[in-house]
């Protein structure tokens, strides 16, 4: 009997400990990572933080940890991390390297979470071009958040000195501005002030100087994007046009072979060139890295200049960021809520507030008041709706840029002839192409 | 069952054993599965189609080539500006300590704050180089290091210069301090100059350390990154992209991983080659 009592005893102790466990389990806090490049930098992480402290506070039970991580080192860390089996809950990235993800599985499908959200409908409200890069076999890897197209930016009082009146609309008009823009700011003294500067360097380049090729009518390859079209007159003529205004007209920047989308911003914001390509978030960096610019008054945008006679009505790139959820993931309800949360339409709004970002929610682009009076948006959702296209959307794309921009540089250097380097491009990339 | 006396040994060694397997040749053997389309491949089938692309691929030619110009150079260098400091740091001076902490310095920078520093330095509007020469009215207009493929890589082998000689010179110093003061001593009884002192005691007692020095300069240089990646990352165009480049490129930008994986199977198979010397002159001393 004794006995009996004791075995009765252990096992009510057994039950209740069981009972606390599992109740313990139930309110336990889930913890997600979360890694974008956007939280290393001052004013695009502040508003990510604020977003996610949003978040804590709206989902009691989710804890999330940033982990920012510099753009030239996402993809190392990416990807190493999710090939052994790690890697953040959540993370961003641009359009660029997105297929490869997709091809190796780094992403996880994210199609059951929007059928349960309503499918087509609940995407409905995303721009159909925003769905692209992240949409392979019907099966939908990520969700859209920020969407821009390249435009001309540049400086209206530099302009108003040089006795220009308007932006260059074609590459006439840019070569004879730049050239006009090209002084010496004190009399006798050295040129300190070049027309405009283009991104020669690795970072950034793609989208900087696709808005050349597209400008003259060519593109980097054909539109089924299985051949190099750099051998078209087209091509020919921007590459050519790139060539001249560094080593003929000088119209550049002594040393641009080695500047990157930062050191062009620098550039701009320190009256150094009166010309860039950028889009919205260009007006907010520059603003920060001079203040006595006063960049938000004098900084202007325009649509990228455009051959006369180009055929293709496309002159602009776009750029995207999508939010991508991590196939190694174990709280992916959790990891779908903050991906939700991120591209839902308040937090595209914020962002637009914060960072002068536009969104690929066209309820917010459409609809938004800060957005719809202002002079920047205007320009770049012209661009976004009628005048721009991704860069191929295929896995050789990074092999194919870098084979294009390697030979522009010797173009540039001058250890090709612009003609032999386009030819030498054009070759490369058919043969990574058949690869 | 008792283990016999001299199995203890191999007991004792084994968990550092077990240790490099997993840490060393586990990522050497894959390294070699997935240069051949075996492992951590999206779609994996055994091919040989990597190395037989390294045969016909011009850029990866030309990366030799800077490979092999860039650890000759710096290298050279090395050697020669690590044995002078080194001499003059063995002398009896007033705060040679000082100076021996000073002569270091360049190699307590890591390789990619060094590039970064030089990269700032070459700079073409801001750089220091440019504004000097300005000023001094040595040139009348800037000069594009970095941007001219016959001085951006001379640029990156001159800051590797500088960062790398103190290795150099610790090994070569520490080997001018185990030579016997009584030898100089003998010498100078015998009449000999100071020049012969250093090419009949100095060098061929330091032979051995400018040995090792040497390969394990040139192992550390082919595999030398952060340098060149954060001072031109390779261009312009491929004018100083080095095999160690290439890879990281291929593997991270590209996501090319069984090519990134074979080229860096030759550059180990490289750097093995070049090893092989030391390991045996290392040996032969032990035993």
């Amino acid at each position: 009997m004794k006995k009996k009592n004791h075995l009765l005893k252990i096992l009510l102790v057994c039950a209740l400990l069981a009972q606390i466990f599992c109740f313990s389990q139930a309110f336990a806090e889930i913890t997600l990572t979360y890694s974008d490049w956007q939280l290393s930098q001052d004013i695009w992480g502040q508003s990510l933080r604020e977003a996610i402290a949003d978040f804590e506070r709206l989902n009691p039970g989710i804890k999330v940890t940033t982990e920012p991580v510099a753009l030239g080192q996402r993809d190392v860390k990416f990807t190493t991390a999710i090939r052994g089996g790690k890697g953040p809950d959540v993370f961003a990235l641009d359009a660029n390297p997105v297929k490869q993800y997709i091809k190796n599985r780094w992403v996880k499908d994210l199609t059951p979470f929007i059928e349960k959200e309503g499918g087509k409908e609940w995407l409905s409200d995303f721009y159909p071009v925003t769905l692209m890069p992240v949409t392979e076999n019907d099966k939908v890897y990520g969700v859209p958040k920020n969407v821009v197209a390249m435009v001309l930016v540049y400086n209206s009082d530099l302009f108003g000195n040089a006795g220009v009146s308007s932006p260059p609309k074609t590459w006439d008009d840019f070569r004879a501005i730049s050239k006009k823009l090209t002084m010496a700011t004190k009399s006798g003294g050295p040129i300190d002030q070049w027309g405009a500067t283009l991104v020669l360097a690795k970072a950034c380049f793609d989208l900087r100087f696709s808005v050349v090729l597209r400008g003259f009518g060519g593109d980097f390859l054909t539109p089924d994007w299985k051949h190099s079209a750099l051998n078209s007159p087209e091509a020919k003529a921007a590459f050519n046009f790139v060539v001249d205004s560094i080593n003929k007209d000088k119209t550049m920047p002594p040393g641009v072979a080695q500047v990157d989308c930062n050191g062009a911003r620098r550039l701009l914001a320190h009256k150094k060139v009166a010309m860039i390509f950028g889009t919205m978030w260009t007006i907010t960096e520059v603003s920060g890295m001079n203040k006595d610019l006063h960049g938000w008054k004098v900084l202007e945008m325009a649509p990228v200049p455009q051959a006369p006679d180009a055929k293709s009505k496309i002159r602009s790139t776009l750029y995207q960021k999508s939010i991508f959820m991590n196939p190694n993931t174990k709280n992916a309800e959790a990891a779908w809520k903050l991906i939700k949360f991120l591209t839902e339409k308040k937090q595209m709004e914020k962002w637009f507030v914060d960072n002068n970002m536009l969104s690929c929610r066209m309820s917010v682009n459409e609809g938004f008041g800060p957005i719809l009076q202002s002079k920047y948006a205007a320009v770049v959702t012209n661009e976004i709706q009628n005048h721009a296209a991704f860069l191929p959307l295929i896995p050789q794309w990074p092999e194919c840029l870098e084979a294009f921009r390697q030979n522009l540089q010797a173009a540039v250097a001058g250890t090709k002839t612009p003609d032999q380097a386009l030819m030498d491009a054009h070759n490369q990339i058919e043969s990574i192409l058949s690869r | 069952m008792s283990i016999k006396e001299h199995n203890k040994g191999y007991l004792f060694i084994l968990p550092a054993l077990l240790f490099l397997v997993v840490i060393l040749g586990f990522p050497a053997v894959a390294a070699v599965l997935q240069s051949f389309n075996i492992m951590w491949v999206s779609e994996p089938s055994f091919n040989t189609k990597s190395y037989v692309r390294l045969l016909g691929d011009a850029e990866f030619r030309a990366s030799v080539l800077n490979t092999v110009i860039f650890v000759g150079s710096t290298v050279g260098f090395h050697l020669l500006i690590g044995l002078a400091v080194a001499l003059l740091l063995n002398l009896e001076i007033k705060n040679k300590h000082f100076f021996r902490v000073v002569a270091i310095l360049p190699w307590t920078v890591p390789d990619v704050i060094g590039g970064l520093i030089w990269r700032f330095m070459f700079d073409t509007l801001p750089g220091i180089v440019n504004a000097v020469l300005l000023k001094t009215g040595l040139v009348a207009d800037p000069i594009d290091w970095l941007g001219n493929p016959s001085l951006a890589f001379p640029c990156v082998i001159f800051a590797e210069i500088w960062r790398g000689y103190p290795y150099v010179m610790l090994i070569l110093l520490a080997g001018l301090q185990a030579i016997p003061k009584d030898l100089y001593e003998a010498a100078e009884i015998d009449g000999a100059s100071k020049m012969a002192g250093f090419f009949y005691i100095t060098l061929p007692n330091l032979k051995f350390m400018i040995i090792i020095a040497t390969i394990l300069d040139i192992i550390w240089e082919c595999r030398l990154f952060g340098m060149v990646y954060s001072m031109t990352g390779g261009g312009p165009g491929y004018s100083s992209q080095v095999l160690s480049l290439l890879t990281y490129k291929h593997y991270f930008i590209f996501f090319n991983s069984p090519y990134a994986s074979a080229i860096a199977v030759v550059l180990a198979l490289i750097m093995l080659l070049i090893s092989i010397p030391y390991l045996r002159m290392t040996m032969q001393q032990e035993l």
